[in-house]
């Protein structure tokens, strides 16, 4: 089993509004918020559910590809205001989840995230040891607690 | 319902000299897996090739497309695994 990635849980969301999504550019707290955890995190995986307990076999894949590289990862749940997966694409104009994004710069999902695990470019894309290129491993549990999103809707 | 057909139709469509391999790999009409080839994707990242397929169906995928599981690559670029 891995060592634990750790992170520190920071709360998103709490000041959203409750009104509907305006279409206007001024003021987005979501997505303002997304923003701010891609930015502030080296590698961070938008996914359904949580590291511990995916919703999704293309988030659960992601997330065993990372664990296997030992690789440190903050997590956040789309799963639990639908806002997020709306904003969350329309930042970054992909329209799948999970999404895995590095220093700032989306990676890919699932199929990329796979490719580039296989071929042993995401060892260098994370910034780790490179190491044998491997088989996809099956998706285990995480011990990390993941990226909170608190829900005050 | 779209069928594997349908998909592979569209992105052949929708995308000059591309050459589509689709599964439907539920049986239900909603989740694909493909493999497109084309031209168009040559010196473009991965990000951007899938970006020109996932283009193809806007709000589809999410909605009546559950997943669309993509493999491209350049014609130049064909490599055996």
């Amino acid at each position: 089993m891995s060592s634990s990635p750790q992170f520190d849980p920071i709360p998103m969301l709490s000041d959203a509004p409750a009104a509907p999504v305006a279409p206007a550019e001024e003021s987005n707290p979501i997505r303002d918020a997304i923003a701010e955890a891609i930015s502030s995190h080296k590698v961070i995986l938008f996914m359904k559910g949580t590291p511990e307990a995916p919703a999704c076999g293309f988030s659960a894949r992601t997330v065993a590809m990372l664990q296997d590289l030992d690789a440190p990862f903050a997590a956040v749940d789309i799963l639990p205001d639908p806002r997020i997966r709306q904003e969350l694409s329309a930042l970054s104009n992909w329209p799948t989840i999970p999404q895995l994004f590095v220093d700032g710069e989306l990676i890919g999902g699932c199929d990329i995230v796979t490719e580039m695990y296989e071929s042993g470019e995401l060892t260098q894309a994370l910034g780790l040891e490179p190491a044998a290129p491997a088989e996809a491993p099956e998706a285990a549990p995480a011990e990390a607690p993941p990226l909170t999103i608190e829900n005050r809707l | 319902m779209p069928s594997a057909e349908d998909i592979k139709a569209r992105i052949e469509a929708a995308i000059p000299g591309a050459h589509a391999e689709v599964e439907d790999y539920t049986g239900g009409g909603d989740h694909f897996r493909a493999t497109v080839t084309a031209e168009a994707f040559d010196g473009l990242s991965r990000i951007a090739q899938h970006r020109l397929v996932y283009d193809v169906f806007g709000t589809e995928i999410g909605g009546a497309i559950h997943a669309l599981a993509l493999k491209t690559q350049a014609p130049s670029k064909i490599q055996t695994p």
